[in-house]
């Protein structure tokens, strides 16, 4: 099948300026116009804006904290049936299916669960590959587990850190890894209630600093194409800053991606002893360039926040909204915590609203920041539309901001800061930048052999609607969303990386699992097969 | 062998397949009951989805007692992995189903090698009456009772939570004295509870407890479901339509009431007029003298009593591979066939039965 389009503004930054141009797919992959070829089919896209398909990077979309967090609010699932304008969480849908319909309806055909426990890896894949139309990709966690902090505590050597980090990465079908507030879970259990990076472990006698290096250092040497994907110490509270500062600081020469940064931009200024840091943060990212980061920017309106950050989750109990949690103690790095929550427009939602835009704003190199709300954390994803406008207009800023708290916003710099994102820029941000982090050479742009993954919006004036209801989607060639609208499902496919395995790492991680569960290693590992799809999983290399 | 009736006679398993679908194409208003791996409640689910019938376990109750501990209240849990590597006390909450004696068993033949490494108590919470078989289990297990005399299981519970707290209380539990020095030096104590065990009003209670014991220690609980394979159907079902079991669907959109969507209160009230009972377990037959026509999938040899349609099917991890949940692990595990058979698959058959349906609709599986 070859498709043209014909006659759209091509926003592509990698492959040039912006222009007017054709696009041609034949099956699933963009080629060059072909010569003396007519197109079986042809899209007359004049007066819209064509961009490769976007990709999410940090979006809770399923695992085990993820379906406990359904399990908790069915109320909220109910809720948009009737009102779907005023429940932003209700929108977002709660089942697999819903999920991928409404990333596919903006024009995203890549989502990547940033959490997933390896034990619990069975479960997450279970759900992604219930995810229609997108691609997914999962990062599994380390970094609280008894095997990662025995090693790091009994000083083994780094080649046997990187054995197993590349274990638990090939066998749970992962793309990266991802720290937690590392150690912190681990010390909980021992009833430590506060955890900073400097903090030892009680039982291993490592620091928080310590496991983060290993892992950072660990993941760089296997080639893995995504840094380490860290949720830093002190996550939500005053002062905070301190903390993502020390570990911009830590990052040594060595890429690191700080996850939601917006939870980190809190300082002590102010009467209430709560304020922004964003400005800080954001010069220190621009100068750092082993970091990115991305934002986990707050929008208002009921939500629920669902962390594997169990110590921080337990300590927001008292804020959950309705009054109902689940907080789980897991296997080493699995557990969390479920609290909802709804951001008021008050002082503190409106300074968390204004610190997200900030770091969007301050960091002046877009392909290192990313656009997530932390989905559900900051907002559930159906909220990007609003905050494209947000990014691109500052009129609009200002008109939300009149809404707020001005004693918040004044300890702010946004009303100062009038840039605007161009077009170019949300391309980068939310195409290219994403691929190039995650290593996914075949997406992010519309360069021939690439795949035909497309989103294709009407230009209007209302930048939101224009985000909200892509004209035309395209997922690997196939035509899926029409006029906003799902028109074909398919299913896609889990990224994943797959490092060959050590021998003695498993050998060494059968006998681990005997002795310490008293069960055999199959018990927490499985075959492709057990997801029943036809091929559910798409290898990604890693860097050589 | 046959693997497929229309009414008692044996048929080829196409024109069965071809007459369940004629029946869930014709009826107003079909109910599934599950009981079946990961995979045959996904696609009983979307069968579900396009018929826009109701979805309930066969276990139903017992599984909305469980769900209600969730969506009312909440709580703190932990595995049965890291209870038995780091909990040197152990307290049972009721009566645990038998499926898990094993499991409790294990820890007890084992030492913690987390937290403060003691080696392992065991307390039970309990009311008057405790059945034989937990009887010898918990002589194995040495487990010393909490119990108030004329209380019940939820009297009881509120009766330590009070005592625990420093409240006046106007009767005793046996034991208390040990139990709270016990507490007094374990680390991360674990109660262990099922929802067969405790009503969820008492669920509620045993979480009210384990809350305060956090305000200044560590404590949690171990949630062992009545049902292996009702909890991982509860599972599948809440990221398949966002919802537990006792989901129906309306214009296949999902709508969740236990109470409207209970599929035995449908049949009886004659909501429904056609019953798909999908089980590959071994002798699990759908309720007799239902009076609506009924489909049944189910692991047999012979076609069920005033089914309309028999279609015989395996049994995860044991006719053909599958997943289920496994409450040794907490959540699910790939299992494979033990005895491999000839008995296709629940999901291979909803498939069938979904593409036999007249006219081009979405199959979500």
């Amino acid at each position: 099948m070859l498709i043209r389009l014909s006659g759209g503004d091509v926003v592509d930054p990698v492959n040039g300026k912006t222009s007017q141009r054709d696009v041609w797919i034949r099956d699933e992959v963009l080629i060059d116009a072909p010569k003396g070829e007519a197109a079986d089919q042809t899209h007359d896209v004049s007066g819209c804006i064509v961009m490769a398909g976007a990709i999410d990077i940090h979006s809770h979309i399923g695992g085990g904290n993820v379906n406990t967090a359904r399990l908790l609010l069915p109320e909220h699932h109910a809720a948009h049936m009737p009102r779907p304008a005023n429940t932003p969480l209700s929108n977002a849908g709660w089942s697999t299916f819903q999920t991928g319909c409404l990333y596919a309806q903006m024009g995203f055909t890549t989502v990547v669960e940033p959490a997933m426990a390896p034990y619990t890896a069975l479960h997450t894949h279970l759900e992604l590959a219930d995810i229609p139309i997108i691609d997914r990709a999962t990062l599994a966690i380390l970094g609280n587990d008894d095997f990662t902090l025995s090693l790091l505590r009994d000083g083994k050597s780094s080649a046997m850190i990187d054995d197993y980090v590349a274990w638990v990465v090939g066998s749970t079908r992962a793309l990266g890894v991802k720290v937690i507030n590392a150690g912190a879970a681990a010390a909980f259990k021992d009833n430590v209630r506060s955890f900073s990076l400097d903090d030892v472990v009680p039982e291993y006698g490592v620091s928080s600093r310590k496991i983060v290096k290993s892992l950072q250092s660990s993941v760089t040497r296997l080639g893995i194409p995504h840094p380490l994907h860290v949720h830093a110490n002190n996550l939500g509270i005053a002062g905070s800053a301190d903390t993502a500062a020390a570990t911009i600081a830590a990052t040594e020469g060595v890429p690191l991606h700080l996850a939601h940064l917006q939870f980190y931009g809190y300082g002590t200024g102010g009467k209430r002893k709560f304020s922004s840091e964003a400005a800080r943060l954001a010069e220190a990212v621009n100068a750092n360039p082993d970091v990115t980061i991305d934002v986990g920017q707050v929008m208002f309106g009921q939500t629920v926040t669902i962390s594997s950050d169990v110590m921080r989750q337990f300590s927001a109990i008292g804020n959950a909204s309705p009054k109902k949690t689940v907080i789980f103690d897991g296997d080493g790095n699995g557990g969390g915590g479920i609290v909802p929550y709804r951001y008021k427009q008050d002082y503190y939602g409106s300074l968390q609203w204004a610190i997200g835009l900030e770091l969007f704003l301050l960091i002046t190199d877009p392909w290192r920041v990313f656009f997530t709300t932390d989905h559900p954390n900051g907002a559930p994803f159906t909220a990007y539309p609003e905050l494209f406008e947000l990014l691109m207009s500052s009129a609009s800023r200002d008109t939300k901001s009149a809404e707020l708290n001005a004693a918040a916003l004044e300890l702010t710099t946004l009303a100062s800061v009038r840039r605007e994102y161009t077009l170019e820029e949300i391309a980068i941000m939310t195409r290219a930048a994403p691929a190039k982090l995650l290593g996914l050479k075949d997406r992010g742009h519309l360069g021939a052999g690439a795949i035909a993954d497309i989103a294709i919006y009407r230009k209007g004036r209302d930048i939101a609607k224009m985000f909200r209801e892509a004209a035309l989607v395209f997922k690997n060639g196939d035509l899926v969303v029409k006029n906003g609208k799902v028109s074909r499902y398919r299913w896609g496919k889990t990224l994943r990386l797959n490092p060959p395995p050590d021998k003695a790492i498993i050998k060494r991680m059968k006998t681990y699992h005997e002795e310490r569960y008293g069960l055999s290693l199959d018990w927490f590992t499985f075959p492709d097969s057990a997801i029943q799809r036809d091929e559910p999983f798409a290898e990604v290399p890693c860097n050589s | 062998m046959s693997v497929a009736w229309i009414g008692s006679q044996p048929v080829p398993l196409t024109d069965a397949i071809r007459n369940a679908a004629k029946l869930l194409a014709s009826c107003r208003c079909p109910v599934f009951t599950l009981d079946t791996d990961v995979h045959g409640t996904r696609s009983t689910i979307a069968l579900a989805t396009m018929l826009g019938g109701a979805c309930d376990h066969a276990k139903g109750q017992v599984l909305a007692n469980e769900v209600a501990l969730f969506t009312n209240h909440g709580g703190m849990f932990t595995t049965p992995g890291e209870a038995r590597r780091r909990s040197s006390l152990i307290i049972l909450v009721g009566e645990i189903p038998p499926l898990h004696h094993d499991l409790l068993q294990a820890w007890a033949a084992s030492q913690p090698d987390l937290g403060d490494k003691h080696s392992r108590r065991w307390f039970h919470i309990a009311s008057d009456e405790t059945s034989s078989s937990h009887g010898k289990l918990l002589r194995q297990l040495k487990a010393k009772p909490l119990r108030g005399e004329g209380l019940s299981l939820e009297a009881t519970l509120a009766l330590l939570r009070a005592r625990l707290q420093g409240r006046p209380a106007l009767s005793s539990l046996s034991n208390i004295d040990s139990f709270e020095k016990a507490l007094a030096t374990a680390q991360f104590p674990v109660f262990v509870f099922s929802g067969s065990s405790v009503e969820t009003a008492g669920l509620v209670m045993l979480q009210g407890l384990i809350a305060d014991l956090n305000r200044k220690g560590r404590t949690s609980s171990v949630f062992l479901p009545a049902d292996d394979d009702a909890w991982g159907s509860a599972l599948a079902s809440l990221w398949m339509t966002g919802f537990p079991l006792r989901t129906g669907f309306i214009n296949s959109l999902p709508s969740y009431d236990p109470v409207q969507w209970d599929v035995q209160r449908m049949i009886d009230a004659k909501e429904a007029d056609l019953h798909v009972w999908v089980s590959g377990r071994s002798g699990q037959i759908p309720p007799k003298g239902e009076k609506i026509a009924l489909i049944s999938l189910s692991r047999t040899e012979v076609p069920t009593a005033g089914a309309a349609v028999t279609i015989a099917v395996g049994q995860a991890g044991v006719d053909h591979d599958g997943v289920a949940y496994s409450s040794r692990i907490g959540t699910f595990r790939a299992v494979q066939a033990v005895t491999p058979s000839h008995l296709p698959s629940v999901s291979k058959v909803i498939g069938q039965l979904a593409g036999a349906l007249p006219g081009r609709r979405e199959f979500a599986c």
